[in-house]
């Protein structure tokens, strides 16, 4: 499996230590199993996938840009119906399965982000930022825990939790703006805006932390940020909704 | 003696560097001229870095461009806290007051600045595709900038704020009057204090500089001008189609273009992404203004 990385450019690595997601050039294309998936377009790219016969992809059902009349569709059991719909979460989400070929966008102008999950590999994702994710994994989601981090965390009730058993897998989301990806080792620690949070390893932890500021004229309005504490991955998108100050 | 200025940020420059140490501009491209003789500003490079006192600003991205500082000990910058991507822990924020706080929350203005101090780092974005402007100031320089274009700048440049004096009323008597700013009520006015400092903007789309010529002039969309320098005059300018259309059965409504004229001589900038006053009601009065009916 492979991600679609231009393996000509230098690797883009702030003095800080974020790196910058590759840029997909236009019709890049890169296989997953037995299908194929090539990436259209710069400004809101396209994620246009030629499925196998024995693949299929699972999406929110309002990024379905396209789709060949003969790819059926259907729909993924996801336990917590209730508890998704009160969270604000897609309550159905939907499967294509090959033969055919279907095509996926956010409408936002950002970048996708490709990342091929190898077996035993827990991914965690902000609410209604994954594009498609490849059959093999599978899909839950957590309750954010604590209410100081549902109040004032910024990342909605629930985060999408990928997992991959014993097969690879192909995870694709949409970054709004740029995508900025950071490791942290074991207890380090980074402070970001709730609604630049993208995705984490699982084992990350996440809290949100009020800062010692006030943002209102009676200081009324206090701040939080995102602790992040390591170790695994983290990534952030430039672009966001802030929600770090609240009544 | 270093001669080369560079041609966005105006202040003496590095002619062998490949971006300007100063404002981040490409420096070995070719200048993009239009006729009309406004210059496209080039997108800062990704990666590249700025130089300002002991530490310096990275830009990543170029579709939502981050700028991520490396702060010294002794340096801080200050910005609205709803631009703050992300930060060390070990960076210290804290408020930095500004003054007129009820004025400047009931024209819509950022109240509370925060203040970043080093030795860590902070990186902010703001929430449009568009580019990062990197303005250089000069000791005793000024710059006027539109309101909600600011991103952030270093501990000695002085933030203030003026009304801009640019509006029009409309409304069919007097208790039902609406006041509209096409250009926002105030701007802010930056001014390097006792040494240069540094003035990081955020312009949506792209960004193009003109140099006026002392009492040349310039009509405008007024939200699309991103900063001016202060030798600058604006003021409003309404003209009105010689086709009135179906407006005139009803002295309530007009057709009519609202424009700002911009007076040399100065530079000024604007960015290609912009909101158009959309009111079509009768203007009943305005600040100065200056009027052509065709």
């Amino acid at each position: 499996m492979t991600c679609g990385a231009p393996l000509d450019v230098r690797d883009k690595v702030s003095d800080s230590g974020w790196r910058e997601a590759p840029r997909l050039r236009d019709m890049t294309e890169f296989r997953f199993s037995a299908s194929t998936c090539q990436v259209e377009g710069e400004l809101v790219p396209v994620a246009e996938i030629n499925l196998n016969p024995q693949d299929g992809v699972y999406f929110e059902h309002h990024v379905l840009l396209w789709k060949d009349e003969s790819v059926p569709l259907s729909s993924l059991k996801t336990a917590g119906g209730m508890k998704r719909t009160l969270g604000g979460m897609p309550h159905i989400v939907t499967v294509a399965n090959g033969p055919g070929r279907v095509a996926f966008s956010r409408d936002s102008p950002g970048e996708l982000v490709v990342l091929p999950l190898h077996p035993g590999m827990e991914l965690d994702v902000r609410e209604h930022a994954f594009l498609l994710a490849s059959h093999s994994i599978q899909y839950s989601f957590v309750r954010i825990k604590g209410l100081s981090n549902l109040l004032h965390g910024g990342s909605g009730m629930f985060m999408d939790r990928f997992i991959t058993a014993q097969y690879p897998g192909l995870l694709m989301l949409h970054g709004n703006g740029n995508v900025l990806e950071r490791t942290l080792r074991p207890g380090e620690k980074i402070m970001v805006e709730p609604g630049g949070f993208l995705y984490k390893d699982s084992t990350v932890g996440m809290q949100a932390v009020q800062m010692p500021l006030r943002t209102g004229l009676l200081g009324q309005h206090r701040m939080f940020l995102a602790e992040m504490t390591g170790p695994g991955r983290v990534g952030i998108q430039s672009m966001y909704v802030h929600h770090h100050a609240s009544e | 003696m270093n001669t080369y200025v560079c041609r966005y940020c105006r202040q003496p420059s590095d002619p062998s560097a490949t971006t300007c140490p100063m404002c981040g501009a490409p420096v070995d491209i070719r200048d993009s001229v239009s006729d009309s003789g406004w210059v496209e500003q080039p997108p800062i490079r990704d990666m590249t870095r700025i130089q300002f006192g002991q530490s310096h600003c990275q830009i990543a991205g170029t579709t939502v461009p981050v700028a991520e500082f490396t702060l010294a000990a002794p340096d801080f910058i200050y910005f609205s806290h709803h631009v703050l991507l992300w930060t060390d822990p070990q960076a210290q924020l804290s408020n930095m007051s500004l003054r007129g706080g009820w004025k400047r929350m009931m024209a819509g203005m950022p109240l509370i600045m925060v203040e970043g101090r080093g030795p860590g780092h902070i990186a902010l974005s703001d929430n449009h595709a568009g580019e990062v402007i990197a303005l250089p100031l000069q000791r005793g320089q000024r710059m006027w900038v539109r309101e909600h274009r600011f991103l952030c700048a270093t501990g000695n440049i002085r933030y203030d704020w003026e009304a801009t004096n640019i509006w029009y009323d409309t409304g069919e008597d007097s208790q039902h009057q609406d006041i509209h700013y096409p250009m926002g009520q105030y701007g802010d006015i930056f001014t390097a204090q006792d040494q240069h400092g540094l003035v990081l903007l955020h312009s949506p789309g792209n960004t193009f500089i003109r140099d006026l010529r002392q009492g040349e002039s310039l009509l405008i969309q007024p939200s699309a001008l991103l900063y001016r320098d202060v030798s600058v005059h604006a003021h409003l300018h309404l003209e009105y189609p010689r086709n009135m259309g179906f407006a005139f059965w009803h002295a309530r409504w007009s057709y009519h273009k609202i424009w700002v004229r911009l007076t040399g001589p100065g530079r000024v900038a604007v960015q290609s992404v912009y909101q158009p006053p959309e009111d079509s009601e009768a203007i009943r009065n305005t600040s100065y203004t200056t009027v052509y009916r065709w």
